[in-house]
């Protein structure tokens, strides 16, 4: 908490200075001076605003805005006020826009055609995003900022071994449609691995609810989603979490916007070695989930 | 007067003639299964050898038969991804990978899938016909009811209809079915699914249909009432006066003089009514099931093919041509009192 409280304090900070030297012919120059004679030694010095990103593409000056699709606690959600989005991935991007001396423009849309908005609607998209090479093809990642498993989870009085997905043979299960969950599922589906009814949903909390009213058996979900469910309620259980192939998360971007990823992974590494990534996950995933 | 009606008809049968005979001979024509996928490259062979004894199977052999062409793809998952498409026609089997032939095994591949077929009748298209056509007959033999209730002379009856229909005019469809297929079971204890036997494995697609059709219909009512209520309405006052100097109860002078005059009337709107379900019906995503807009959603999402909604246009105007057809017929029919 602290260390947001910092984050922002400096991000102020240069915006009053940026703003105070407005009017002189410096101005432009001096950010741009600071980096070039800025290197890791004094970089902590420099703090947050050492971060170049003069090469980055941005749809509105001093403004990074975000394509999230937001009702997929705990990586984003509508707090109880139904109007500020929180969860682990708004306090990453906020503190990534931070370090770059941005604000942060959250902007809610759905998860069908969440790529198409990339470069249109918004900078960046960071809404629990997997790093696949077919992603890859089409857009730019930054270095991942969190590990993801599959997960299977049933309800809590429901007394099923599940040690692999092929013990899904012959159930019902519900996943989020689109989702790595989805490309998993129906593959082990298409290919005849095991014979699963699988019911796609538009958002992950229908498949809760859809496990809850007993209209399916399963729900095949990413781990981190699963934990945090699990930690708000008793009534489901995570019975296995398929660790053999772990997805990365990463914020994804123009293909074409390389100066923003290398600032975003910039600022990533600067908040991986303060701690504040492990914090986060700390505070939103409990310290139950590895 | 027969023989006319046969020469009417006759450009009509044998334009379709022609074409079923075409479709039967392209049909004959078209290579099989066993032949498009005997052109499977040796590496696959390999994989799809490799799986027949993997309890982790890698390779999904995709088979479309669509009457005169069919469509194959053998794709693998994993980080390496192979993938082959074939398309068969006229006793040719066409590589498909690149150009034109990619196209037209998109387009044949998408039309299948957003078609429904070799699914149960909870998928595609057959999911959009059924729920619409069972929703319009439920909805007008319901609105019928409550039209009957908001015209009787019962104040209560009057009162019941009209809160019905005040109640499901008032709400989205969209919410009405969350209710029906969420908070109803969630409260009463139920469960959609339960309705069908465990050991049917599409119990889950069914107990979301059974939810989707008690939604729609119970929406539909509400909007065929007023439908069936204006028809009514608009049968001359003189009708009414008329039964009553023949002796005629109410039901008598309801179902042999004004209803059946009255239907002519509603037909226009109850077609209209037909087109806003059969669109409406995309709403059943919300809800886990697939039809065609959801199945094209689909699509565009995982392969980012925005060729995809050419098909679904088609299959849509198909669909509505068709019924438009039949309810001119049956307006026609209903015309003879005019």
């Amino acid at each position: 908490m602290k260390k947001r409280i910092a984050a922002v304090l400096c991000a102020a900070g240069m915006a009053m200075s940026l703003a105070a030297c407005g009017g002189t012919a410096e101005a432009p120059a001096a950010p741009v001076e600071n980096n070039g004679g800025s290197d890791k030694a004094d970089s902590a010095e420099e703090s947050k605003s050492s971060i170049d990103i003069s090469g980055a593409t941005l749809l509105s000056d001093g403004v990074l805005s975000v394509g999230c699709e937001v009702g997929y606690p705990p990586f984003e959600d509508f707090a109880d006020d139904g109007t500020t989005p929180i969860g682990y991935d708004i306090d990453i991007i906020t503190a990534v826009a931070d370090k770059l001396g941005l604000e942060v423009n959250i902007i809610n849309t759905a998860w069908d055609g969440i790529f198409a908005g990339i470069g249109v609607n918004y900078d960046v998209t960071c809404s629990a995003v997997t790093i696949t090479p077919e992603r890859q093809e089409t857009m730019l990642f930054s270095t991942p900022y969190i590990n993801n498993y599959q997960a299977v989870v049933l309800l809590a009085d429901d007394d099923r071994t599940v040690s692999s997905f092929n013990d899904l043979d012959g159930l019902s299960i519900a996943l989020q449609k689109e989702t790595t969950s989805d490309i998993l599922m129906s593959d082990y589906k298409s290919t005849g691995t095991i014979d699963v009814q699988i019911v796609a949903n538009e958002k992950v909390t229908s498949c809760f609810t859809q496990l809850q009213n007993g209209e399916v058996d399963a729900v095949v979900v990413d781990s981190t989603v699963a934990d945090g469910y699990i930690n708000s309620s008793d009534a489901f259980k995570i019975v296995y979490r398929d660790e053999s192939e772990p997805e990365q998360f990463g914020i994804a971007m123009g293909k074409d916007n390389t100066g923003l990823q290398t600032a975003i992974n910039q600022a990533l590494k600067e908040l991986e070695e303060e701690g504040y990534i492990q914090d986060t996950y700390d505070y939103w995933f409990g310290s139950a989930a590895e | 007067m027969k023989s006319e009606g046969i020469r009417k008809y006759l450009k009509a049968i044998i334009v379709a003639g022609v074409i079923v005979l075409v479709c039967i001979i392209l049909g004959i024509l078209k290579p099989g299964r066993d032949e498009v996928l005997s052109r499977t490259s040796p590496e696959m062979q390999k994989m799809i050898d490799a799986d027949a004894n993997s309890s982790r199977k890698r390779v999904t052999v995709t088979y479309n038969d669509m009457l005169v062409i069919s469509y194959a793809s053998l794709s693998t998952s994993g980080a390496k991804v192979m993938s082959e498409r074939y398309v068969g026609f006229l006793g040719k089997v066409y590589p498909a990978d690149e150009g034109a032939m990619k196209i037209v095994g998109q387009m044949v591949n998408y039309t299948y899938r957003m078609l429904g077929c070799g699914e149960n009748l909870m998928h595609g298209a057959k999911l959009t016909i059924l729920l619409t056509t069972l929703t319009v007959i439920f909805g007008i033999l319901l609105g019928t009811i409550l039209a009957l209730g908001k015209i009787s002379k019962h104040k209560v009856l009057r009162h019941l209809s009209g809160m019905y229909i005040f109640f499901f005019r008032g709400t989205p469809l969209l919410i009405q079915l969350f209710v029906v297929y969420f908070t109803v079971p969630g409260i009463c204890g139920f469960a959609w699914r339960d309705l069908f036997p465990a050991s049917d494995a599409e119990a889950v697609y069914k107990g979301a249909f059974t939810a989707a059709l008690i939604a729609f219909a119970l929406n539909s009512g509400a909007y065929c009432a007023e439908i069936v209520r204006s028809a009514i309405q608009s049968i001359d006052k003189g009708q009414f006066e008329a039964s009553k100097a023949l002796g005629m109860n109410y039901a008598q002078t309801m179902t042999r003089i004004i209803i059946p005059q009255s239907v002519r009337r509603m037909i226009p709107n109850v077609s209209n009514e037909f087109i806003m379900i059969l669109k409406d019906a995309s709403l059943v995503f919300a809800i886990s099931l697939m039809d065609i807009t959801t199945i094209s959603k689909n699509i565009m999402t995982s392969e980012g093919s925005y060729l995809v909604f050419i098909p679904a246009l088609v299959i849509y105007l198909v669909i509505t041509a068709f019924f438009g057809i039949i309810f001119n017929k049956i307006e026609k029919k209903f015309s003879v009192y005019e």
